[in-house]
């Protein structure tokens, strides 16, 4: 049999290809070709659109205004100004995936040169610097996604923190109006659309071809790909600070209309963004749906198949329907402003609830897309460190299903008090309640899991077990508002508030955590520092109450949210919300720390440390750069502890009998 | 276990019931929505109070030592269990939906004799019309025990109409009517408060809500009628109540919101050029202590020539007074 480039990658003889040397170096994908692909895509961009102008006879500010040492550099009117930025953030993204290499291997396909099937020079990564190239490595990108999301997380962290520095007291202290309304949207935009859900993606990214059986996922350029376009849209999101005339985008993530038609250029910043967000959330869950369908391993059924994958099956059939409205939603809002249509403009027959109705389309399903990957890992986490199978497996699994079909069905709880039609509330009331069915089979099957469980508190149980705790209280709030009336009082106060920060912080930020540290040792190949792992949670958990609970209190009684001044008798209350969040703030501090020196200087760790059963912990630690040196045999379900000989998969073609449980963890 | 939940459903009662977890009830409506509340208050303690009892049980009695290396029980599910906890949770929550739905018809049910009143909302202020008697305030007042019908509406971005105390709150739409139905039982200001976010002056966006003796009402009544009356020929008065009253104090239009700075203070010796140029230009010089963008540049279109002049004159006078 022929040598191919996978034995030999297996038997180590294989190497990186050589790096180009001399001006070629500038011409090959990679962050030099940016350099000037960038400033290039930058300045013709801006020719064609100068030049339009001035041949269409619109008001311009000429080619002059691009001279850096003119007089008018840079003195666009505001009409132009807006013009510009929009054809940047659509050709200067582009431009810079160019750069990095992102299309390469495609336009060496559409010129008819030949293309390189076995090429894995994109594949695994030898030195740090490969982090940040393009690369097609599942487990690469997975350590990509995960580290540019936690750089986002601790930027819309630090900007949380200014957020309650103002609220400390009341009055106005540190920021003005205009700075506190972008903060606590940049805040919202980048947890969602850069840490949430993209942390999740990344998570999935790592382990779902693993956990399945597979030596990478489907397509895996466009997956390098998908990657590339997230810190695109954070950085947009980010920049928009900075903007003149305005500063950021301030209509709140939610970017109503009419408020965002109105809003000074900085809004534009999110519609862009959110298209690149949406764009590699898109492709990513494209991705996941074809890996998981197509390229399980052999006796891997759906009944088999760990309950993460049914969570990211389930996630991503939610993110290929829903995401298209919000990126929608958004160029209506942005022809509004750019091309003068009316789409929310009541005076020339808009309708300006059409865009909640749009926007809520996307936004209520994406909930679950935060949610329903962390379901995901608790199942995992708790089934392992409980020591116990699953409790009721196959209705976990249709739970997730019926989340997800329900979840299209409740998108205008949202706006009970929006003055949309009146009859539409009660089935949405209805439907709303009825997510807590299925919701609440899962808190109970995990309880249940826990039962006569042996449990280890490791940080990833008590992460886990944390979420289970904070996710009732979330859910909890969840039927206040569900309940149309106590909702009319509630709504658009700081109740709301509390009620998200229990589900996405309580809820996905703990199931994040807990999935980080549980993977870490496989995705490095080093034990995290048990001790500061529960130092970070109870730091996390405490901080997290103190800040969170009293919010609710504060919204019944009359503090509405996305205030940066309110009435003097809540004071007290959010002086001690303020130091709370600072002492959150510094949890997150600890985990970097282990994080950054675990990974340098941790303790080696075996290829199964937890002794779970699932196919990810049953290769080397970190896995070999095509996971399986032979394609598993899945013979069992994964989660079955405590039942003597079984089984979840053969590996390595050990076909011998089935040998005693010991021997499986001592491999 | 049944220990553990019954100690910890008996914290969260007494912590449901020793905070005060809602303001006063000030409508007819807040009692109704009020008892949803608890309602779902006490649904919410059982469930919780399993769920802790469940997980603090587990955590004291199935730890394992950190050597311990065995498993536990294999229990793969349990028919019974699942089908009570899908079931129970189902009939929960359809009482919940029921309860919710019945008072959600009678807070807004509409009786038949009722006072309607005319709410615009504007960045960043709200002004009340009463058609009946012709005036326009930016202060509500309504006669306690009376139904009330608030008609929303909105000149720019959507605003939000909320008083805690009457637990009613609704949009205030561009280009769609809304409403509010409110029975005030409590006599005292409250404060009408904006929930939507409507741009920089959103935090500031707040009215007075004065529910008022029948007596007291119409002495109201009969104070911003003579207050109109005395504008009378006197048109930049009347504008100025109506439309910058709203967010600015002044002593001779008896108006004294804090939104904007006091124009009493802020006016003096000042030349009609500066008057004019502040309201159709407000961020071109900003009095210290406020901040750009929170008064609209819309009036430059809103108010006509001839308004505008009367407007400038009134103030440029009463600055002169004052």
């Amino acid at each position: 049999m022929a040598v191919t480039t996978h034995e030999l990658e297996h038997a180590g003889g294989y190497a990186a290809p050589p790096r180009p040397s001399g001006w070629r170096r500038w011409t090959a994908p990679g962050w030099l070709r940016v350099l000037w692909v960038v400033p290039l895509s930058f300045i013709l961009s801006a020719l064609l659109v100068l030049g339009a102008r001035a041949a269409l006879g619109y008001e311009t500010a000429g080619f002059g205004a691009l001279n850096p040492f003119g007089d008018n550099f840079f003195e666009f009117g505001t009409v132009e100004l807006q013009v510009l930025i929009v054809v940047w953030l659509v050709v200067v993204p582009l431009g810079f995936l160019a750069g990095i290499g992102g299309f390469d291997y495609w336009a060496y396909w559409i010129s008819g040169r030949p293309s390189r099937p076995e090429d894995h020079s994109g594949h695994g990564a030898r030195t740090w610097k490969d982090y940040f190239r393009v690369n097609t490595d599942h487990k690469v990108i997975g350590i990509q996604y995960l580290a540019t999301t936690i750089f986002f997380f601790v930027g819309a962290g630090l900007m949380a923190m200014f957020m309650r520095a103002e609220l400390a007291k009341p009055g106005m202290q540190f920021v003005d109006n205009n700075t506190f309304n972008g903060l606590f949207s940049v805040h919202a935009s980048l947890m969602i659309f850069l840490f949430v859900i993209p942390a999740f993606a990344g998570l999935g990214n790592y382990v779902i071809p693993l956990m399945i059986g597979a030596p990478d996922m489907a397509f895996p350029r466009l997956n390098a790909l998908s990657f590339w376009l997230l810190p695109i849209a954070g950085f947009i999101m980010l920049s928009s600070f900075v903007v003149p005339d305005g500063g950021a985008f301030s209509a709140g993530w939610t970017n109503y209309a009419t408020l965002a038609v109105h809003q000074p250029v900085g809004n534009v910043f999110f519609q862009m963004a959110v298209q690149w967000a949406g764009a590699s959330s898109i492709m990513t869950a494209l991705n996941f749906l074809v890996t998981i369908i197509t390229m399980r391993a052999p006796g891997m059924s759906f009944w088999r198949l760990p309950l993460l994958v049914w969570a990211n099956f389930a996630t991503s059939t939610l993110v290929v329907i829903a995401t298209p409205f919000i990126a929608g939603s958004q160029f209506f809002i942005l022809f509004d402003r750019v091309l003068h249509t009316n789409f929310f403009n009541p005076g020339e027959g808009g309708d300006v609830i059409a865009y909640q109705h749009i926007f809520w389309f996307y936004s209520h399903p994406a909930v679950y897309i935060m949610m329903l990957p962390g379901f995901g890992i608790a199942s995992e986490v708790i089934s392992v460190f409980a020591r116990k199978p699953i409790f009721g497996y196959r209705l976990m699994a249709l739970s997730l299903m019926a989340i997800l079909i329900l979840g299209f069905s409740v998108w205008a709880h949202h706006m009970f008090v929006s003055g949309m039609a009146p009859w539409l509330r009660i089935p949405m009331m209805v439907t709303t309640m009825l997510i807590a069915i299925p919701t609440g089979i899962k808190v109970f099957s995990w309880l249940a899991t826990l039962w006569e469980g042996r449990i280890h508190f490791k940080t990833p149980m008590l992460f886990a077990s944390g979420f289970v705790s904070m996710f009732v209280i979330g859910g909890l709030s969840g039927v206040y508002l569900g309940s149309i009336p106590v909702d009319i009082h509630a709504s658009d106060t700081y109740f709301v508030v509390a009620h998200i920060h229990y589900v996405l912080f309580g809820g996905s930020l703990f199931t994040i955590f807990a999935g980080i540290y549980y993977w870490f040792p496989k995705m490095t190949g080093r034990m995290y520092n048990e001790r500061l792992g529960k130092l970070h949670f109870w730091l996390t958990f405490i901080g997290f109450n103190v800040t969170f609970f009293p919010m609710h209190w504060l919204g019944l009684h009359g503090m509405p949210r996305r205030v940066s001044d309110y009435a003097d008798r809540f004071g007290d209350l959010n002086f001690i919300i303020s130091i709370a969040s600072f002492f959150l703030g510094a949890s997150t501090v600890v985990f970097i720390y282990n994080m950054v020196v675990s990974w340098r200087r941790g303790e080696p760790a075996p290829a199964n440390p937890w002794r779970a059963l699932t196919l990810e912990w049953q290769v080397s630690s970190p896995p070999p750069i095509f996971n399986f040196d032979e394609i598993p045999q899945v013979v069992g379900s994964p989660y079955e502890y405590g039942v003597r000989g079984a089984r979840h998969a053969v590996m390595n073609g050990d076909r011998a009998e089935v040998p005693e449980r010991e021997k499986v963890i001592s491999d | 276990m049944v220990l553990v939940g019954v100690a910890v459903g008996g914290a969260l009662a007494l912590v449901a019931v020793l905070i005060p977890w809602l303001p006063e009830a000030g409508s007819t409506e807040a009692v109704k929505v009020d008892d949803v509340y608890w309602f779902v208050t006490i649904i919410c303690i059982v469930i919780f109070a399993l769920v802790a009892g469940v997980s603090v049980y587990s955590v004291w009695k199935f730890r394992a030592a950190p050597d311990d290396e065995d498993d536990g029980s294999p229990i793969h599910g349990h028919t019974g269990l699942e089908v009570v906890w899908t079931a129970v949770p189902a009939a929960l929550v359809t009482a919940i939906s029921i309860y919710s739905g019945i008072v959600l018809v009678q807070v807004e049910k509409i009786p038949a004799d009722h006072r309607v009143i005319d709410v615009t909302a504007q960045q960043f202020a709200w002004s009340f019309e009463y058609p009946e008697a012709k005036i326009t305030s930016g202060q509500l007042a309504l006669p306690i025990n009376q139904p009330v019908e608030l008609k929303l509406s909105s000149k720019d971005v959507i605003h939000s109409f909320w008083v805690p105390e009457w637990r009613m709150k609704k949009d205030a739409v561009p280009g769609i009517a809304s409403n509010v139905i409110v029975t005030p039982t409590k006599l005292g200001t409250f404060t009408v408060i904006c929930t939507e976010l409507c741009g920089l002056g959103h935090a500031t966006m707040r009215a007075k809500a004065l529910v008022l003796t029948q007596e007291g009402f119409d002495r109201w009544i009969q104070e911003q009628k003579d207050a109109a009356a005395a504008a009378g020929s006197v048109q930049g008065k009347t504008l100025f109540t109506q439309q910058c009253g709203t967010c600015h104090a002044l002593a001779d239009a008896g108006t004294t919101a804090e939104v904007g700075p006091n124009l009493d203070d802020a006016l003096k010796g000042k030349s009609a050029e500066f008057i004019r140029e502040s309201i159709v230009d407000p961020n071109k010089e900003i009095a210290p202590g406020f901040q750009p963008d929170v008064m609209p540049a819309t009036f430059r279109e809103s108010l006509s020539q001839q308004q505008l002049d009367s407007l400038v004159d009134y103030l440029l006078q009463t600055a002169a007074k004052g």
